[in-house]
């Protein structure tokens, strides 16, 4: 950026101070009058008239037993009655929302909270001993009884204290705290992220709700959208270094491409770093939240940082950069939905986030376990970009996918083929994981047997993809060298370097996910060595003799057969397994 | 102004997007994200509305510890729950085996003592369906505390106006999510694309200086410009309709999808205009990519408080509501409209007659 656009920048962030006083002052109108509700009660149209997603229409008895077409709802006589659609169903229980709200207000004024608040409940979570691969593997769990018999436990039993009949509330904020009821959207967004009120344990009834899913959107507004958007910065630097063959003069600098890369990449680093502070200062949250957040930082960096080399033009680049985004945002957002429900969960750095603002806070494991991808994707993505920042890769108009090639191609050392294969293959290992994981979180509500086929289908089909990259880049780089022998020599480091990746992977994540119906197929984590091995080495050497039979045309069809292979081999295992 | 010599840039900018795989890229982030709309809707309807849920046996075990009282005639005369009396310490180890859903216990206070009832509630941690059970557990528990407010009602000053609502209402927050959040949020990100594009399209001329090339044919400065804009404007509707289709895919009916789309196509046009001019003053990509999106958040911020804006009017269309004036918006969104596209042409000009002279 230059300096010319500063006061633009600075017209434009009072601008947005402005319209985002504006939008807090008036809130966002963007499902104003959703629903029609029908009344002929005055003092119900006047609570209503309260919520903006209803148009109220006060109307008289006599129109209102006539006419009920073109209202979603109608109340009168003390009833409350929708129509059969979505929108009149949905009408009804904003209505139901509505009226608890307004039952609050007159409960919260009463003198006696205690007569208006009879009943409080205390959630007591516990730990099952039994752990989470029953419910990831898709079984249902045992929640209904078996007869009729009182049930017993089967293990010891503990003595669990009787909990005392009268124990103390704060009652300073109690009033405060049951006036919001956190049912409103924006205050309960606001509660959750500010640490508001606390009554302690202690709920009413209507105050016990699940988790509610849509609250880790927030955190992904608050927190990715700022990354995201200062990561694009380092892009463009790095684009535009590439621009006119601009980035000559520094490449020409005794700086290496590492020293050049990070140097440019520093500042992105500390921003990033200080705009999330800054986040957590405005929202009062702790300064712990800023550890699961720098591996992503890293991994933005990162993505941004090999877009930037391969896109060929800014169209490209825009593109990319909002796949990437939406991939990641995705992979971030979708686990954290069910922190506090589900082990998958646990995946995203984000669910820690999530967990360390409701004051539950995250273990060592817990981190390392959703971190861990993280990191080891930074490092692998890092160095390949380091290995190909030089003049012949980045001043070239390759279309997207040889240039991919052709950076793999770069990273190897040249005079060791075969052991940069096995390398490759292992440091690929963190990115294959990632898109499994993604898919275990994509399917892992669709019933059993799909979720397990299709998984099946997607991870042999990753696998194979990310094991042909290497064997490819070899055979195009050097046609003349590649043999029938060392083609079975190639298939057999590849082989090998993905075992390897993938036993030192489960190793650092010893992980509840691996040891699930999933994990088997996803990591084929079978104690047998060969068998894996074996499938790894032939898939490439079919992906492999295929393209060296046909050329390119023939990759695809030996891509296809290689999965085939690979996913039969993985129905055949959880046969068995099952 | 020569309407072929427009569609000729516009075509060439197709090719360019068609050229770089862009598009495919495009279309695999919508196949994506309406997987993750289905996914949404399967995820979120079992855990909010129980009854979607294959519940084999279709009765949770619930232990009931402590003190008899009318709560536990309400939990047994709901056939969602089989309860079981039994002491809290082999309740509890029961429910850590996952032989009981939740364990509830009752202290002997009286129904019409001075201090609260406090109830303890013992459930899973981590576990769907212990989230299920929670959810019908807190109606038996609202029940209870009805009976409990009715026993101390007169100790209260005030009684609220009663309405009865019938059962059923459950999926509020996801025709909320579905029509007031993720339809306006699928139609708009076409425009914001769309908009980021035609920056693409004008700083790529500057920084690759392919533009005194375009210039040396027959085409004017200004046909160039809104052959970019006509390029990038076309791709909205495109992409909103197909995201209108693949909501329809996935079973969630959209109404009023011509109506929508005008809409769409309305609004993205202003901000397809604003970044137009941005691209022209600053010719810099990162510099007016900056400057855009800083404007756009104002932008769309303002617009979103205004009342009846047409992000508004695209959700009540789309969910079928009654709306009344919403061609009147369309109208004064046209007019402003207008009146960019004119101050843009005009911009254009002044440009082009400045690298004349």
């Amino acid at each position: 950026m230059s300096r010319e656009i500063l006061p633009m920048t600075a017209v434009l962030l009072l601008a947005l101070f402005l319209a985002s006083g504006l939008a807090a002052q008036s809130g966002v109108h963007l499902q104003d009058g959703l629903y029609a509700a029908a009344t002929d009660d005055p003092d119900i149209a006047a609570v209503l008239a309260h919520d903006p997603l209803f148009t109220v229409h006060l109307v008289d008895s006599a129109t209102l037993s006539q006419d009920l077409a073109g209202y979603d709802l109608v109340v009168s006589g003390g009833q409350a009655y929708a129509t059969e659609t979505d929108r009149g169903q949905a009408a009804l229980s904003a209505f139901a929302t509505a009226w608890r709200h307004y039952r609050n207000t007159v409960y919260t004024a009463e003198d006696d909270l205690f007569a208006a608040y009879p009943l409080w409940i205390d959630t007591v979570e516990l730990t099952s001993e039994l752990d989470f691969t029953a419910t990831e593997s898709g079984q249902t769990v045992s929640l209904h009884p078996q007869g009729e018999d009182v049930p017993s436990p089967s293990g010891p039993v503990e003595a669990v204290p009787t909990p005392a009949p009268v124990q103390s509330m704060p009652t300073g904020d109690m009033r405060e705290k049951l006036a919001s009821d956190g049912d409103d959207q924006v205050s309960r967004y606001v509660d959750m992220v500010s640490s508001g009120p606390d009554l302690g344990e202690f709920k009413t009834p209507s105050q016990l709700a699940p988790p509610l899913p849509f609250d880790s959107l927030i955190y992904v507004f608050v927190f990715i959208f700022p990354l995201y958007f200062t990561s694009q910065f380092y892009m463009m630097s790095i684009a535009n270094e590439r621009v006119d063959r601009r980035g000559e003069a520094l490449l020409s600098t005794p700086a290496g491409p590492l020293a050049i890369i990070l140097g440019k990449a520093v500042p992105y680093f500390f921003l990033m770093l200080a705009v999330s502070a800054a986040i957590i200062l405005l929202t009062g949250g702790s300064f712990l939240v800023l550890l699961p957040l720098i591996p992503v930082i890293v991994f933005f960096l990162a993505a941004a940082l090999l877009i930037g080399m391969t896109a060929r033009s800014f169209r490209e680049l825009s593109f990319l950069s909002i796949f990437f985004s939406t991939v990641i945002t995705s992979y971030l957002f979708f686990p954290s939905i069910f922190a506090n429900v589900h082990a998958i969960s646990r995946i995203s750095p984000l669910t820690l986030v999530v967990l360390q603002f409701e004051g539950t806070g995250f273990a060592a494991a817990d981190y390392l376990y959703a971190t861990a991808l993280f990191w080891l994707s930074s490092l692998a993505v890092l160095w390949l970009c380091v290995r190909n920042f030089n003049e012949e890769r980045l001043f070239s108009q390759e279309s997207l996918t040889s240039r991919i090639i052709s950076f793999v191609r770069g990273a190897m050392a040249r005079g060791h083929p075969i052991a940069s294969l096995v390398a490759l293959n292992a440091c690929i290992i963190p990115l294959v994981f990632m898109v499994q994981l993604m898919y275990l979180v994509l399917l892992f509500n669709i019933p059993m047997p799909f979720s397990l086929i299709l998984l099946i289908l997607l991870a042999a089909a990753t696998e194979e993809v990310a094991k042909s990259i290497g064997i490819i880049a070899v055979l195009r780089g050097r046609p003349g060298t590649f043999t029938w022998k060392n083609l079975v020599l190639a298939a057999v480091a590849t082989g090998a370097g993905f075992l390897i990746g993938e036993k030192l992977l489960l190793f650092v994540m010893v992980a509840q996910v691996t040891g699930s119906v999933f994990g088997t197929i996803l990591f084929s984590g079978v104690g047998l060595l060969w068998m894996p091995f074996l499938l790894h080495a032939g898939g490439a050497f079919i992906v492999g003799a295929a393209v060296k039979a046909g050329g390119r045309r023939m990759y695809l069809p030996g891509l296809v057969i290689a999965a085939g292979v690979h996913a039969l081999y993985n129905l055949i295992l959880i046969g068995g397994a099952l | 102004m020569n309407a072929r010599h427009v569609w000729t840039v516009a075509k060439k900018e197709f090719r360019g997007i068609g050229h770089e795989r862009t598009i495919v890229l495009a279309i695999l982030l919508q196949v994506f994200i309406a997987m993750f709309s289905s996914f949404l809707v399967i995820g979120l309807t079992s855990l909010y509305d129980p009854a979607s849920m294959d519940r084999a046996g279709g009765v949770y075990a619930v232990g009931y510890a402590g003190a008899n009282s009318p709560l536990r005639g309400i939990l047994e005369a709901d056939d969602t729950f089989a309860v079981y009396q039994m002491d809290l310490s082999p309740a509890i180890a029961a429910l850590k085996e996952r032989q009981l859903a939740a364990v509830v216990y009752v202290p002997p206070t009286q129904p019409g003592a001075v201090e609260p009832v406090q109830v303890t509630l013992y459930t899973l941690k981590n576990d769907i369906q212990a989230a299920v059970v929670g959810v019908e557990l807190k109606e038996d528990f609202e029940e209870y505390e009805a009976l409990l407010r009715h026993v101390r009602a007169d100790r209260l000053a005030a009684a609220p106006i009663e309405v009865a609502v019938p059962e059923g209402a459950g999926g509020q927050s996801f025709f909320l999510f579905i029509y007031g959040l993720l339809i306006p949020l699928l139609l708009f990100m076409p425009a914001i694309i769309s908009a980021s594009l035609i920056i693409d399209f004008i700083t790529e001329e500057y920084s690759a200086r392919t533009l005194e090339t375009l210039l040396s044919t027959p085409l004017t400065f200004t046909e160039i410009l809104w052959g970019k804009v006509v390029a990038a404007w076309v791709l909205v509707p495109l992409q909103g309709g197909a995201w209108l289709l693949l909501l329809a895919l996935n079973g969630i009916a959209v109404h009023n999808i011509v109506e929508v789309l005008i809409h769409v196509s309305a609004a993205s046009l202003v901000l397809i205009l604003l970044a137009a001019l941005t691209a022209l003053h600053f010719r810099d990509r990162t510099n007016a990519q900056f400057i855009f999106s800083t404007g756009l958040v104002a932008v769309l911020l303002a617009a979103l408080a205004v009342p009846a804006n047409p992000a508004n009017f695209i959700v009540l269309l789309a969910a079928g509501a009654a709306v009344s004036w919403h061609w009147v918006v369309l109208a004064i969104v046209l007019c402003g409209t207008l009146l960019l596209a004119a101050v843009t042409d005009r911009y254009a000009r002044t440009i082009a007659r400045r690298a004349m002279t």
